[in-house]
């Protein structure tokens, strides 16, 4: 899960432009990184082709923390 | 009433990016349209363009920027520069005070044509979601307000060729009505798309070489991309705190032709009923206009009933008035060329010239005002009319003063 979780970060970084070191996992989605819906719908998209993994509607939202999204993912790495 | 003075200029176009670099090209009476290079245009009757190259959005975070088209990143650069220019921080004004009014007529096509093509290739997977307010004629005056905090009366005309000059007749409305005390107004368009060329060109007013507005042998327009947004406020505000004033708008009227889906009024009678609005809205009588810039679309009927609205209302002394179409020199930014007339009518008096109508070589009997052609001239023009025309008989004409 470490890994992922820095990996996640890496990733989070580039989609919002930002510093990896800027990336607190408790960071929530919509308060602290002003996500809104839209780039919800392509943070999903974009975390299925990096991860190759399939995600159903509402497994992420905006009210995630950072910390909530590694653990979705890292649960369907298994 | 209150008098709207124009404080601030933002400008990008083919000419320039910024007015320094705009207003030193168009006095000397260049060329800016070239060879379509953005796609292969090998196929289209035109295949030219004004383009505006060495875009600087450096001040936009590619978080914002994946998410617009290019339409509202050059709308986004011109307000940058017209609140520099304005000397005007919106941080420490009221921000239901400040409203935005721009003109567009194609939306944001290069995004929504890459997107399509995605669509249809990838599936709906490979759409951006950005897509569905990135595309839109309004999108300009969303992304403005958010990135500024504007939350004033703002709105988004689509008047086909006319919407910037409607958007700034409109704003200067709401300024006079006290609804604004500042409002950014103009226009933006960004017509140099495989998809939006193709429909510019099956219209039929597109030409396939030179933009020769009122010569015997012209043969259309050129599309034109870029953005044009002034600041306009109060003109007691504007003096109080020492701002640099433009020009006053004075007055503002439209019309429609109501004859055609796409051709004017043949004897140009609507346009002449919103030239002579306008006089009467700024109190003006013809002999007071020293200069009009022209719309000038260099379509067979454009050109004659332009000139006969002109005649109509200015009688003999409209062969005496001098009548440019600038825009010759830019490409025709559609509902963004109003605002970018605007803008080089101001800094044409400014500097005590009038810009020409390039490209000119024949002349035409029926058109036969004095076009100004080739070079600029040196003359103090204190009054000026702006005309803006669109299909299906839309007509808007601007009047504006030297401070």
């Amino acid at each position: 899960m470490a890994n992922i979780e820095e990996r996640m970060k890496e990733f989070f970084a580039g989609f919002l432009d930002m510093e990896p070191a800027e990336i607190a996992s408790q960071a929530n989605l919509r308060d602290d990184l002003e996500m809104d819906s839209t780039e919800i719908v392509e943070l999903v998209v974009a975390l299925e082709k990096e991860f190759n993994i399939q995600l159903k509607d509402g497994e992420i939202t905006n009210r995630n923390c950072v910390s909530d999204v590694v653990k979705t993912v890292g649960d369907k790495l298994g | 009433m209150r008098q709207v003075a124009v404080t601030g200029v933002g400008i990008v176009a083919p000419p320039g990016v910024g007015k320094e670099e705009f207003w030193q090209n168009i006095k000397e009476g260049k060329s800016f349209v070239s060879p379509i290079t953005r796609f292969d245009a090998s196929a289209y009757p035109s295949q030219v363009a004004g383009q505006v190259k060495d875009l600087d959005s450096s001040h936009l975070s590619r978080r914002l920027l994946k998410k617009m088209d290019r339409f509202s990143v050059m709308a986004l650069v011109a307000t940058e520069q017209t609140l520099k220019d304005a000397g005007i921080d919106l941080v420490k004004e009221d921000p239901y005070s400040v409203g935005v009014f721009l003109g567009n007529t194609l939306g944001g096509w290069l995004y929504a044509e890459t997107e399509l093509r995605d669509l249809y290739q990838e599936g709906r997977n490979g759409v951006s979601p950005y897509n569905a307010s990135a595309w839109f004629a309004a999108a300009p005056q969303g992304h403005i307000s958010i990135y500024y905090g504007i939350k004033g009366y703002s709105k988004t005309v689509v008047a086909d060729r006319a919407g910037a000059l409607m958007a700034i007749g409109y704003a200067v409305r709401v300024i006079r009505n006290k609804k604004a005390a500042i409002a950014l107004a103009g226009g933006t368009e960004a017509p140099v798309t495989p998809y939006a060329l193709l429909c510019c060109s099956t219209e039929g007013s597109l030409s396939q070489g030179p933009y020769r507005p009122f010569d015997k042998e012209r043969n259309g327009f050129v599309i034109g991309e870029g953005a044009a947004i002034v600041t306009l406020e109060d003109m007691e505000s504007a003096r109080s705190r020492g701002a640099t004033v433009y020009g006053v708008i004075t007055g503002f009227g439209t019309s429609c032709d109501g004859t055609h889906r796409i051709m004017p009024d043949q004897d140009g009678r609507g346009l002449a009923r919103a030239i002579k609005t306008t006089l009467d809205s700024a109190g003006y009588q013809p002999g007071d206009i020293d200069y009009i810039c022209a719309d000038g679309a260099a379509t067979e009927l454009g050109d004659v009933s332009e000139t006969r609205a002109i005649k109509e209302v200015f009688g003999s002394y409209a062969l005496e008035v001098p009548v440019s179409a600038p825009k010759s020199m830019s490409g025709h930014l559609l509902g963004a060329s109003g605002a970018v007339d605007l803008v080089g009518t101001l800094l044409a008096m400014q500097e005590g010239v009038i810009l020409p109508t390039i490209n000119y070589r024949t002349e035409d009997p029926e058109c036969d005002l004095d076009c100004v052609p080739n070079k600029s001239r040196p003359k103090e023009v204190n009054r000026a009319l702006i005309i803006s025309r669109g299909r299906g008989g839309i007509n808007a004409v601007l009047a504006i003063e030297r401070s």
